[in-house]
């Protein structure tokens, strides 16, 4: 049996290099179709016979991107557009992404006009969840699949069934391990465990779902190792993509302790797990009005409640806002949210990342003040 | 060059702006007095016809924002929203209305009695992401106001479906379902109808202005741009019409009589972006070159004409073109307008401001450049700035 290790090692391999894995799944005859936003639904596209792979970015120095796009936006549209134009998505077969923030939308129309791919598809979400706002997600669904199958992708009702139960049953895995994690018995550091799940995001499900299982099996044999806790003060890491690993040791070498988490490359990723619906099509209309909110999406007041549940479910005892410089959404929500997770008993600390990563030193000392303020 | 200063006026109609904006924010004022009903909204959507025929007061806490921008308002403004946390990386709107309404709001010296509190707030998800954060914060600050939590889809122009402008007249009935509970008002559809038809009027109306700008030399340059506050807060209007058939008239006028807006024309220019609202002086730093943005990308948002037909699915038409048609949610729509408007209007060259406040506007910008110079041959120069603030604009650059 393998380790745990090992299997986080495939994990590592997938992300270090975006275009090996994209030219290597097309070599096997598949398509890939990218996505920015966890808000795409992947399962429709994974039924429609196509590997869908979340578009990596990756702390990198922009050089050709600032030619089509200001500098004022987050550092993953930028670096992501900065890897496409260097030709590391040149076997992509296409971009699909629903819609969630100004810059993904503009990016999304700016690879369009400068990124040749076969494919292209912005679709748009409801905010709300009344049955007239599930019927136009549904139209929308049905548009998408029909563009799909423009293209010789034909998405029946039994692939869909399939795809959904797949990437149901990997986030059901995954939230296991977040449970393991709030209680201390999952032996993976934050850097492994986030890598786990950036992983997730880029893999073919299939395979996904296998290094999962053998996850699961290592666990319960504890042939993974003795949990080891790092010890340290429990936060909830809150926030959109983190690309940048190092940001994982750098919050453990300064003594805090990743508990839980709302980022869309972390728990935003599998809640819910699924949706229900007596047909394949609402079931996943279901999991994504559901989708634990992103703050593109959803207000400040109505995010506070589920930060302050994660915080108390995981015994996190503050919050590191970790946010892409120039996020919108997210900065705009941090005032009223600081004040209500305040009023908690939850104190925050907000911390940027630009392209190039974050300044160490600083970012550690504000880290360390941080978390002695919070005690042991 | 300064950085910040007023722009002259030389249109009669333009030196009317002072009494027009004072008259609208009066009978925001006198409404709340009188007790009819104040609700807040984003701009460019179809809740503003609503509102007119509903006899509701509509006030745009987005449009106070270049008001607050003239008289000089913002820093201070943005000392209170940035002290809350409210990150000076934010769209400077949404700065701005944030700042006001905790900070000088309600207070004996604010200019032309600053804005009413609402008893409505219409709080939509879809137009930008600042717009729809900015009414989130209001819901906040003002707890004891209706809120309205509208839902528009999000989709390019040239990718409007049928289903699309089902949910949003869908969105549109909703929302004359919440005025009635709300307010106690029913809604009079013939009232609508001839709201509707004035609305459209003024879309024309304002069509027919910018046609004149396609005259040698150009009756109107950009620094008299401000007359287009009728259409942003009187959509639905006869004081729309009014003062836009004025405006009408006077271009008319001075363009068959070969008036120009400055003495010796030498260069047409393209104006993509919102302008500095804090300094609309640029546009007359470059007429002193000979120079006129003759024509511009933000103005053509508030002119949408409508199917009067059918009013509310107008409505709800115009509701999901408008932020589209100037955003980078239509990127393509959104160039070749500026490539047919840099035909029409005989460009010679075009500015085009890369807006720290404005993600959505600026985003795509490389490419119109690129289709300027392939395409029409016509040169452009991205100036860096902020539609409000202005500590994001250096003079240097010039």
């Amino acid at each position: 049996m393998s380790s745990l290790s090992d299997y986080v090692s495939e994990f590592t391999r997938a992300l270090e290099n975006p275009k090996e894995l994209i030219d290597d799944i097309s070599r096997s005859g598949k398509k890939v179709v990218g996505y920015f936003c966890t808000y795409t639904p992947v399962e429709l596209i994974h039924a429609a016979g196509a590997v869908p792979v979340r578009i990596s970015g990756g702390p990198m120095r922009i050089d050709r991107a600032d030619r089509l796009a200001p500098s004022f936006l987050c550092p993953y549209m930028r670096t992501a557009l900065e890897r496409a134009l260097a030709g590391d998505f040149e076997n992509l077969f296409g971009l699909i992404q629903g819609y969630t923030c100004d810059v993904a939308c503009g990016m999304f129309n700016v690879w369009k006009g400068n990124i040749p791919l076969s494919f292209y598809h912005i679709l748009s979400l409801p905010y709300g969840e009344s049955p007239e706002a599930k019927l136009f997600f549904e139209k929308e669904l049905v548009n998408l699949a029909d563009r799909l199958s423009d293209h010789d992708m034909e998405v029946s009702d039994a692939a869909l069934e399939q795809s959904l139960d797949i990437y149901g049953e990997i986030r059901r895995i995954m939230q296991w391990l977040y449970e393991k994690r709030y209680d201390g018995e999952l032996p993976l550091s934050a850097r492994e465990f986030y890598t786990v799940i950036r992983g997730i995001q880029v893999l073919p499900p299939e395979r996904t779902e296998e290094l999962l299982a053998g996850m699961v099996s290592s666990l319960e044999s504890n042939a993974g190792g003795d949990a080891r806790n790092p010890g340290g003060t429990p936060i909830l890491l809150s926030g959109s993509l983190v690309e940048d690993m190092d940001i994982f040791d750098l919050i453990e070498r300064s003594g805090g302790r990743i508990a839980a988490d709302d980022l869309c490359t972390g728990f935003r990723h599998f809640d819910p797990p699924a949706g229900d619906g007596r047909q394949p099509i609402y079931r996943l209309i279901e999991r994504y009005v559901a989708h634990f909110p992103c703050p593109s999406r959803q207000r400040a007041r109505h995010r506070a409640p589920l930060l302050i549940d994660l915080a108390h479910r995981s015994g996190a005892r503050g919050v590191v806002f970790l946010i892409q410089k120039f996020c919108t959404p997210h900065l705009t929500d941090i005032p009223i949210l600081g004040r209500e997770l305040k009023e908690a008993g939850l104190p925050s600390l907000v911390i940027e990342m630009e392209e190039t990563g974050v300044m160490e030193g600083q970012t550690a000392t504000r880290l360390q003040g941080f978390f002695e303020m919070m005690g042991d | 060059m300064e950085k910040t200063k007023k722009s002259t006026k030389r249109l009669a109609t333009a030196k009317e702006l002072t009494r027009v904006v004072s008259e609208f924010y009066l009978e925001c004022h006198q409404a709340k007095a009188e007790g009819k009903p104040v609700g807040w909204m984003p701009p460019m959507n179809g809740a503003i016809e609503l509102f007119y025929a509903m006899d509701l007061q509509p006030v745009f806490p987005e449009n106070w924002s270049p008001v607050c921008a003239a008289f000089g308002l913002t820093p201070a403004n943005f000392e209170v929203a940035e002290g809350m946390g409210y990150s000076q990386d934010l769209c400077g709107y949404l700065r701005n209305i944030v700042g006001f309404v905790h900070g000088m709001m309600g207070g004996d010296h604010v200019p032309l009695g600053g804005l009413p509190e609402p008893d409505l707030l219409v709080s939509a998800s879809g137009g930008c992401i600042p717009a729809m954060k900015i009414f989130q914060i209001m819901e906040h600050r003002f707890p004891d106001a209706h809120v309205f939590r509208g839902d528009l889809p999000q989709v390019a122009l040239e990718h409007i479906q049928p289903h699309h402008v089902e949910y949003a007249v869908h969105q549109m009935k909703q929302l004359i379902e919440f005025l009635t509970e709300a307010t106690g008002r029913k809604l009079d559809y013939d009232r609508l109808a001839e709201v509707v038809r004035l609305s459209d009027e003024s879309c024309a109306l304002w069509d027919e202005i910018c046609s004149y700008r396609r005259h040698v030399p150009t009756p109107i340059s950009a620094a008299e741009i401000g007359i287009m506050f009728v259409l942003v807060t009187r959509q639905g209007t006869q004081i729309a019409v009014d003062f836009l058939t004025k405006v009408r008239d006077e271009l008319k006028e001075r363009a068959e009589n070969k008036i120009g807006i400055i003495e010796d024309e030498k260069l047409r220019l393209f104006w993509d972006n919102i302008p500095l609202w804090y300094n609309m002086g640029l546009f007359n730093y470059f007429e002193k070159m000979g120079a006129v943005v003759v024509a511009e990308t933000y103005s053509a948002a508030w002119s949408i004409r409508m199917d009067t037909s059918d009013p509310l699915k107008a409505l709800a038409i115009k509701t999901l073109k408008s932020y589209p048609l100037v955003s980078c949610v239509s990127v393509e729509t959104r160039k070749e307008m500026v490539l047919k408007a840099c035909r029409e209007y005989k460009i010679d060259g075009a500015l085009l401001h890369s807006n720290k406040s404005c993600v959505p506007i600026t985003l795509g910008q490389a490419d119109i450049k690129r289709a300027l110079e392939e395409e029409l041959d016509i040169p452009s120069v991205v100036i860096d700035a902020d539609h409000m603030d202005d500590r994001n604009f250096s003079t240097a650059q010039f």
